[in-house]
């Protein structure tokens, strides 16, 4: 399973997303707003899920807010800091 | 697509404003009278503007939300001494304001309780998150935060043309906190993430919700019920940073006292819904209820905080 498709899976998962497959999902879907509509706090959930599922730890938050555009920027996050 | 988070059910946006009724000149006028005789010419002044507003019906009104809650046996004459006394402790929170920004901090006598304990917690390591209200005067007790050798970050929201000042603004000097608004991206709530996970100190107001945030719960308040943000709540869970509430109140002419109260440990990894954090809010809530036991008239929330909600 690809990093995206993972991703996906556990964002679904964990967040509680309803009606959703992870495959309806677009890569370049924006996740906050209007898109996948997650709120502020759903940031904080974020950046556990990274850590928990990937053990990725985001180590700068304000510099790294592209990150948290879309599932392409955040696999690439991942893909490029994981061990 | 939809997000299961239960959205929408208490959000509501609360009709309150931090924009002060007085004008430009009014307020220049009292930071004059502060130069020229101190705390007292300036209270003199305020006696008197404090009675003329609350002659207003429509300020009446704004104090009654609470006051009819804290005093419903009152009768109309003791709802208008109250109204005037409710008033009269705000403006006199906002000349003390002014004065240590003017004259100096030492202008005041501020005794804090509970400093060793607070200490203790920014020591672990893991940051801390201050919840204050709109109570007493959080920037007296923010004043006597020097001690803390880690940076404190405030999460506060100043609206457009609001010409009330800030105790750091009146000597031009630079404001010792750090400010995150909670207009910038995704509400200031990675630059709070930031901060904790640097064991800084994050100070955020637990009692008003912050413009369009949809963050809040609904709690029981004074018999009804009130939407108060979970934020603090939800960034100590992922955190593990504790939750402290900070009281302050005005003791007399010039003395206040600050209390470090009880510390709030919310379990790590309670998810994502807003039910998980209602607890804390509520135990919070419980603190705020005995305060205005307490102090019951400088609880400073002049909107209406319950809505027409009812309590369980």
């Amino acid at each position: 399973m690809s990093v995206k498709e993972k991703l996906k899976q556990v964002l679904i998962e964990d967040l509680n997303i309803e009606d959703v497959e992870p495959d309806e999902i677009a890569d370049d879907l924006a996740l906050f707003g209007e898109g996948l509509g997650l709120d502020s706090l759903d940031a904080v959930e974020l950046v556990i899920i990274i850590q928990k599922h990937f053990g990725v730890e985001i180590k700068d938050m304000v510099e790294s807010r592209p990150i948290f555009e879309s599932i392409n920027t955040l696999a690439a996050y991942i893909e490029a800091n994981k061990s | 697509m939809s997000v299961n988070n239960e959205e929408a059910t208490s959000t509501v946006k609360q009709r309150w404003t931090s924009r002060s009724i007085g004008s430009s000149w009014q307020h220049q006028s009292f930071y004059l009278l502060i130069r020229c005789g101190g705390q007292q010419a300036a209270y003199l002044l305020l006696y008197c503007v404090v009675f003329y507003y609350t002659l207003l019906p429509s300020i009446r009104r704004k104090c009654s939300f609470y006051l009819s809650r804290r005093f419903p046996q009152a009768g109309r004459w003791q709802q208008f001494l109250n109204s005037y006394r409710m008033n009269l402790a705000l403006g006199k929170v906002l000349v003390d304001r002014a004065l240590v920004g003017i004259l100096g901090a030492d202008r005041l006598d501020v005794k804090l309780h509970g400093k060793q304990e607070l200490m203790d917690l920014i020591a672990a390591g893991k940051g801390v998150i201050l919840v204050n209200s709109h109570i007493g005067c959080w920037q007296v007790a923010a004043s006597v935060l020097d001690f803390v050798d880690t940076p404190i970050n405030l999460l506060i929201q100043r609206e457009e043309g609001d010409i009330d000042r800030h105790h750091f603004e009146h000597s031009g000097g630079e404001c010792p906190y750090r400010i995150i608004d909670p207009r910038g991206y995704l509400g200031g709530v990675m630059e709070m993430l930031q901060v904790l996970k640097r064991g800084e100190v994050l100070s955020v107001m637990g009692d008003r919700m912050l413009g369009n945030d949809k963050n809040g719960v609904d709690i029981n308040f004074m018999g009804g019920k009130v939407t108060v943000p979970f934020s603090a709540y939800k960034l100590a869970s992922a955190t593990g940073a504790p939750i402290v509430a900070l009281l302050s109140h005005k003791v007399s002419g010039n003395s206040y006292a600050i209390k470090i109260s009880s510390t709030i440990n919310v379990p790590a990894n309670l998810g994502r819904g807003k039910e998980n954090f209602t607890p804390y809010a509520q135990e919070y809530a419980g603190i705020l209820e005995k305060y205005c036991e307490e102090h019951p008239f400088q609880f400073f929330n002049f909107f209406d905080m319950w809505q027409n909600k009812s309590a369980d």
